[in-house]
């Protein structure tokens, strides 16, 4: 019997047989005669593997990722029940141990077993492997050379060597000549992503792999998510970056840019290019999972589009400059107006999209050495009603629970939000739950992916959440439903809040929100009934008029069912942006410094004072919104913007570009040519996420190292270094060489829920905030109490949004704008990328009763008009929108779709309602533009 | 003259329809365990010793017993008649002539079981019987024997018939399960077994057509009634299709106490080998089971007379043995060619695997392969070697047992017959043109002294 596998092997530990070490009741199977320790429940392949190492029992079929299928026979092992009995050959994968058995993982007949089926497999797979892309990484080559193939025994015959190879689609491409049937690639699409694409055709040797009904990759349903080529054992399905191959230098680990989930990606590096990226399966945010914008967008990084200078406006004209030249205009302007108008005339907007310790050193620069407290960050045109609301509610504006207790609970709450494709990779788990038939409810103006799988579809018309979220606390209160218990223990202002509910005219809502009031109290009903409910929201609830209202709501909706501070329940958002959370976190609001102390309250205006060792202002500064209405007013000189294209993103074009464009010094740092950057007066190249580091906070709270890829692309630098360079030129010292080591050593000495993060610690997976003095997280939050003590029901009632009050009667439609998978935000990124191979513009999504009224057929451009202008969009004809309402994608500057936004905003937060916008519509005469591809 | 339980009407004219049936004793059955507790159906069951009809031969109350009863999870019946196995045909003679007799079993099993919901998956090429079981179901329903409140019991059933299309592997009982639900039909991994995760993941027992027609006989006469019909642990009646080189071929129902030889001779049964021919060789439970040499066939190796029972079919095992298996009994006269027809079967397999496992998937296709070879004058010697290593890699070693099903015939085949396959590599000109013909296969078997 051959030994050489068993790489590591615990030594027998008594158990039954010798009688020490092992717990008296454990249970125990016998391994070559030897006694292990069985967990339960557990496979004879996990057994073995656990006590023996990975390669101890070759496997073809089964991944780390997905259930075991039992269908390559490769991993079969003889088992005995007794010793000497009768030996069975079984398939460890999914074999449970039986205790007591006796296994022979290595037994003559197992080994003759593995060869012969390898050789079966080989008889039809193409021996080139010297010159296939995934030569010394594939798992059939590895298997064959392990159960020791030397020559194949059969004859010629009829194979499948000649298959087609599929390269129709930008990203996905397979060659299935290479395919061994061992249908990880199904598995993955269907468990993983659930998707659905590929399964298997025909029978026994017909057995193919086919994606859709037989079509090729870019005429399928395929997401581009990449989860098949990352599962296949060979190559016969890859994609064009060919992530597999190991012809690469070094592979390191980070964090993605594009979406508050967080993924961790491996990304494969040769002679100092970006070669690839996959995705670990050992990380805790995405498990092998990512979707097409983290493992493929990359490209943009090296663009030959990439600013790689500073630039000067002169008379109208961008004119080259050197970083010092650059800074010295800077400097110099931003003395001058800090000199002649104070420092209230100039304000900063950081960057979601930027690091932690980036943000940090952006509001320290403009708090400690502009004197302003004018600062802001892209999370007030998103999350910010989420922050001020369920810091109201809860005392802490974050997500209360993690991703991973979506394995835990037993409802889910979708509300605003499109996560399969805003959130794609924590959307994929959303389907899969919704998908198994758990109870899944979703709130949403359009039929989302999400909707179709669901339970519950409250499609109801925008901007009336609040209506819903009064309906639903009606049904709860009145059946009875609220937790009793959790309310007097835990919750203060409940009496009033009920008399607020019971006085609602239900009807009214009813006719308001447009749902049916059956179907919101029976979700209603389940959402109290579940033991566990888990809320998610996206912007779909913050981007209202009433957005804070309703975030406070939605508290309160978990609150009286006390779904709050236990595994599989709670209040979280699904953030947009990779680290709204950070930015947030870090200060970038004007009302609230590092760590969320109010810079108005004295006893914390002192503490900055110290910190900072500075003069500060003991007022709130400006919202974004209250910056452009400066700026037009004159109160406004001087703006520093980091990454954030406010001319195409921002609503109402027309009144942010008039304001920016008054702004005697505008300074813009940027990986391109956006919008926004055209009306700067100085611009500074900036470096992607993939040339530098520091952490991201993700969605959840947790605090993730991002690590340098690349070396910063020629002529760029980090915001981080721009930001110390700054300040040191201006006067406020700081080290020299920015490393986000020691900014982040400065951020825990000031934000309490960093104490105890240290660079050097945060490993693989991060820590989720609060980290303690120790060192250690936290994954729920308001477990004993609340962080302000008691929780606390607040009421408001449904109010229609002054855009519609005003313009409903000439502009009856209503349009909402939402994301499409392939692109993110202004698309200066993703339209970068084989992305737009996929998704080629923007698209408006109109209902077939509204279309048909206006003679408008799928793919005619249809002119949307509102008070502020009108816009031109390619028609799309679909019921996902119900009649009367339109919804947009805004990626593509061809159409500027914030043209026709409106400035009415949230009331508390000033987050600008993006999400309802009174309009009319016509089929247009102008032509239609094809958006300038960009690869 | 046997004992029918099965086919006891099966001349009265008219018994397709409920009047003629319910005339002739029909819905009897019904009423009498209606007024009985399932628990006592399912013990009667057991006390019958009846066994699946379907194959395996799986004694049928104690399959019924393993089903789990979570509350509030509904539980299912699925009716297995996809009959598709080579030679099989008893199903279909059942269900178009008798199909109020088999919904009579179905609404009692569906009683005993608790299932509200049944389901026949049918056979896609079957094409015209399902309407016959729709009218059935019908009249059924319209004489109260179905849907709501049947006969003021309280219990709801309905029965649902469901095509199939048209794959062997459908009959395999997990993979009938996905294909009902609308899925590929790949067998699952057990366990979960179907009796605790089957339809829709909820509890379900999968019966062949034969088996739950025969809890009729057996609910009117009582299990020991039942049980004392036949011998041994073969009680009851057993319906067998008979086919091949035989006079008479068709549906024959048997108590099992007759002897192989009597099957095949006597005018009731097969009526003899058409044209005067001799026997050669015979596989007699469908063919999946081991073939077997007409010496073998007719004596066992003790030298005992073989009778049509599940014990004596099986007596001597793989080696000397073979199966009652579902009952499709095909019989090879001296003309015909073992290793054709050994490679006719091959491609069937082939051609049916699902694809899942390594070992079925490619195996059946090189089993195919080779055979094809050695039929067609191209084999080697070593070929017939490699052929028994690929069976023996496929046995025991996959995650249904179609693949020990496409094993089993090339095995017994080289096993029985390994001379005739190396006359075809030996001879290659002349196996193209003339058969091996009976050879020595007829000849009485030497019993060796029990040692
Ligand atoms: C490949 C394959 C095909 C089968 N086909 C059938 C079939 O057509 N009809 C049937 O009743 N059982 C068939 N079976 C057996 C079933 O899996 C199952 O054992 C049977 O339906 C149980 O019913 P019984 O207990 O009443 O025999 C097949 C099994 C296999 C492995
Ligand atoms: S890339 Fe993703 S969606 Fe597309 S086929 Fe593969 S797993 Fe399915
Ligand atoms: S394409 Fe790859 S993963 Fe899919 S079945 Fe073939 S070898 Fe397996
Ligand atoms: S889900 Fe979000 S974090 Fe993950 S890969 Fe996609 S965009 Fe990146
Ligand atoms: S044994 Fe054959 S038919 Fe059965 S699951 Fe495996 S491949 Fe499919
Ligand atoms: S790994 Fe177990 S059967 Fe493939």
């Amino acid at each position: 019997m051959s030994k050489q596998y068993y790489v590591e092997s615990k030594p027998a530990a008594g158990g039954v047989i010798s009688g020490n070490g092992m717990k008296a009741d454990a249970k125990v199977a016998y391994v070559d005669d030897k006694p292990y320790e069985v967990k339960e429940g557990e496979t004879i392949l996990s057994l073995i593997r656990r006590h023996f190492g990975k390669g101890a029992v070759p496997t073809l079929c089964d991944a780390p990722n997905l259930e075991p299928f039992g269908s390559c026979r490769v991993c079969s092992v003889d088992v005995a029940l007794s010793k000497g009995g009768p030996v069975k050959t079984m398939a460890s994968c999914h074999t449970p141990v039986i205790p007591g058995s006796f296994i022979y993982p290595e037994s003559d007949r197992v080994q003759k077993l593995r060869k012969n089926i390898i050789e079966l497999v080989l008889t039809d797979h193409p021996l080139d492997c010297l010159t296939c892309e995934v030569n010394n990484n594939c798992e059939l080559q590895e298997v064959a050379a392990r159960v020791g193939i030397r020559d194949v025994r059969y004859p010629e015959g009829k194979t499948h060597l000649d298959k087609k190879k599929d390269l129709s689609h930008a990203y996905m491409t397979s060659d299935f000549s290479k395919c061994i049937n061992c249908f990880r690639c199904v598995r993955a699409c269907d468990e993983v992503q659930g998707q659905f694409v590929l399964s298997m055709g025909g029978r026994g040797f017909d057995s193919h792999i086919i994606k859709g009904m037989e079509v090729n990759f870019k005429d399928s349903d395929c997401v581009s998510c990449g989860a098949c080529a990352q599962a296949c054992p060979t190559s016969a399905i890859s994609d064009i970056f060919e992530s597999k191959s190991i012809q690469v230098d070094e592979k390191v680990r980070t964090v993605c840019t594009y979406c508050g989930v967080g993924c961790n990606l491996e990304v494969a590096v040769k002679g100092g290019k970006i070669k690839s990226i996959q995705a670990p399966y050992e990380a805790e945010t995405n498990q092998g999972h990512t979707c097409l914008k983290g493992r493929f967008a990359f490209a943009f990084y090296n663009h030959k589009d990439r600013l790689r200078t500073p630039l000067i406006k002169k008379n109208g004209e961008f004119v080259e400059a050197t970083w010092e030249e650059a800074y010295d205009h800077i400097a110099t302007k931003l003395t001058e107006i800090k000199n002649k108008y104070g420092g209230d005339a100039i304000a900063g907007i950081s960057s979601s999209r930027g690091t932690n310790e980036e943000n940090y050193l952006m509001q320290k620069f403009i708090r400690a050495v502009m004197g302003t407290n004018n600062i802001d960050c892209c999370a007030r045109v998103c999350h910010s009603p989420t922050a001020i609301g369920m810091q109201r509610s809860f005392g802490t504006g974050a997500a209360t629970n993690s991703i991973k207790d979506i394995k835990l609970t037993d409802c889910i709450l979708v509300i605003g939000a499109n996560p399969t494709d805003g959130h794609p990779v924590t959307g994929a788990k959303l389907k899969q739950f919704a998908i198994s038939g758990k109870t899944s409810i979703v709130i949403d103006p359009r039929r989302t992916e999400l909707a179709k799988y669901a339970t519950y579809h409250l499609q109801l018309r925008p901007g009336t959440n609040m209506a819903i979220m009064n309906m639903m606390l009606y049904y709860i209160i009145s059946e009875g439903l609220e937790d009793k218990n959790f309310i007097e223990k835990r919750t203060e202002g409940y009496e009033e809040f009920k008399q607020e509910i019971l006085g609602q005219n239900i009807d009214e809502l009813e006719a308001i929100c447009g749902v049916d009031k059956n179907l919101v109290r029976e979700a209603a009903i389940a959402y109290a009934k579940a033991p566990n409910a888990m809320e998610f929201h996206g912007l779909g609830v913050t981007e209202h008029s009433q957005g804070t209202h309703t975030i406070m709501m939605i508290s309160s909706l978990a609150m009286i069912t006390g779904n709050v501070g236990r595994p599989g329940v709670g209040v979280n958002p699904l953030r947009g942006q990779n680290n709204v959370q950070g930015s947030a976190d870090m200060g970038c609001q004007p009302y609230q410094g590092a760590g969320y102390f109010e810079v108005s309250d004295p006893v914390y205006h002192k503490k900055y004072e110290e910190f900072y060792n500075a003069k500060l202002p003991n007022y709130n500064g400006l919202k974004i919104p209250q910056m452009y209405e400066a700026a037009l007013n004159d109160k406004l000189k001087a703006m520093w913007v980091i990454g954030e294209d406010m001319a195409q993103t921002d609503p109402n074009t027309h009144h942010v570009v008039n304001a920016l464009s008054k702004l005697e010094l505008f300074v813009v740092q940027e990986l391109f040519m956006t919008e926004t950057a055209k009306l700067a007066t100085v611009i500074l190249p900036a470096s992607s996420f993939l040339e530098k580091s520091g952490t991201f906070t993700n969605g959840e709270r947790r605090i993730q190292r991002v690590n340098a890829v690349v070396a910063p692309i020629e002529g760029t630098k980090s915001d981080g270094q721009v930001m110390v360079d700054i300040m040191n030129r201006m006067g406020y010292k700081q080290p020299e060489l920015y490393d986000p080591e020691w900014v982040l050593e400065e951020i825990s000495q000031i934000v309490p829920f960093f104490e105890g993060v240290k660079w050097d610690e945060l490993g693989g997976d991060g820590k989720q905030w609060p980290v303690n003095k120790e060192g250690k997280g936290t994954d729920i939050l308001h477990t004993e109490t609340f962080k302000r003590g008691k929780g606390k029901f607040i009421h408001n009632n449904y109010k229609k949004s002054k855009e519609l009050v005003e313009n409903e009667k000439q502009y009856p439609y209503i349009i909402t704008t939402n994301r499409e998978l392939e692109h993110y935000n202004c698309g200066a990124m993703t339209r970068r990328t084989n992305n737009v191979l996929i998704v080629t513009d923007d698209v408006l999504m109109i209902n077939p009763v509204d279309a048909a009224k206006h003679q408008i057929v799928d793919g005619d451009m249809v002119c949307v008009e509102s008070p502020r202008g009108k816009v031109d969009v390619k028609a799309k004809i679909t019921d996902e929108v119900k009649p009367g309402i339109l919804s947009s994608t805004f990626h593509f500057p061809e159409v500027m779709m914030n043209n026709i936004t409106s400035s009415v905003s949230d009331s508390e937060a000033m987050c600008p309602e993006y999400k309802v916008v009174a309009c009319n519509i016509r089929k247009s005469k102008g032509e239609y533009k094809k958006p300038k591809a960009t690869v | 003259m046997g004992v029918k339980l099965l086919l006891e009407h099966d001349k009265v004219e008219g018994i397709r329809y409920y009047d003629t049936y319910r005339k002739n004793g029909g819905y009897r059955a019904a009423e009498k365990a209606l007024k009985m507790s399932p628990a006592d159906i399912v013990e009667e069951v057991k006390k019958s010793g009846l066994r699946g009809r379907g194959g395996a031969g799986f004694p049928t109350g104690l399959k019924w017993s393993f089903l789990a009863k979570p509350e509030g999870v509904p539980r299912h019946l699925v009716c297995n008649a996809d009959e598709s196995e080579p030679g099989t045909f008893k199903d279909r003679y059942l269900m178009e002539f008798h199909p109020h007799l088999f919904i009579e079993g179905l609404l009692i099993s569906s009683f005993a079981l608790g299932s509200n919901t049944t389901y026949v998956y049918i056979r896609g090429e079957y094409a015209w019987i399902p309407d016959i079981l729709e009218q059935a179901i019908d009249e059924a329903k319209n004489n109260g024997w179905l849907g709501k409140n049947i006969q003021g019991t309280g219990f709801d059933c309905e029965i649902y018939v469901h095509r199939g299309a048209g794959a062997y592997i459908c009959g395999e009982e997990t993979a009938l399960i996905e294909s009902l639900e609308g899925k590929r039909g790949n067998p699952r991994m057990k366990p979960p077994f179907p009796a605790i995760q089957g339809v829709w993941m909820r509890p379900t027992v999968v019966n062949n057509v034969e088996t739950l027609a025969a809890v009729v006989p057996i609910i009117n006469l009582g299990g020991d009634e039942y049980a004392k019909i036949g011998v041994g642990k073969s009680t009851g009646t057993k319906l067998m299709s008979a086919c091949g080189n035989i006079n008479k071929p068709g549906v024959y129902e048997i108590d099992m106490t007759i002897s192989v030889e009597e099957f095949i001779y006597s005018d009731e049964y097969c009526g003899g080998i058409r044209n005067g021919k001799k026997l050669k060789a015979c596989i007699p439970g469908g063919s999946s089971v081991p073939i077997l040499p007409a010496n073998l066939l007719l004596k066992t190796a003790k030298g005992e007379t073989r009778l049509m029972n599940y014990e004596s079919m099986s007596d001597g095992g793989f080696v000397s043995g073979s199966m009652i298996g579902s009952g499709g009994f095909e019989v090879l006269d001296e003309d015909q060619c073992i290793v054709k027809h050994t490679m006719t079967l091959a491609r069937f397999y082939n051609h049916e695997s699902c694809g899942q496992c390594s070992p079925c998937r490619e195996g059946t296709g090189w089993m195919y392969k080779i055979l094809k070879n050695l039929e067609y004058g191209k084999g080697k010697m070593s070929d017939i070697d490699l052929l028994w290593d690929i069976q023996r890699k496929i046995e025991g070693n996959t995650i249904c047992p179609l693949g020990d099903a496409a094993a089993w015939p090339v095995a017994a085949a080289i096993r029985h017959f390994r001379d005739e396959f190396e006359w075809h590599v030996l001879n290659p000109d002349e196996s193209q043109k003339r058969n091996y013909g009976l050879a020595h296969y007829a000849d009485p078997i030497h019993v060796a002294a029990s040692a």
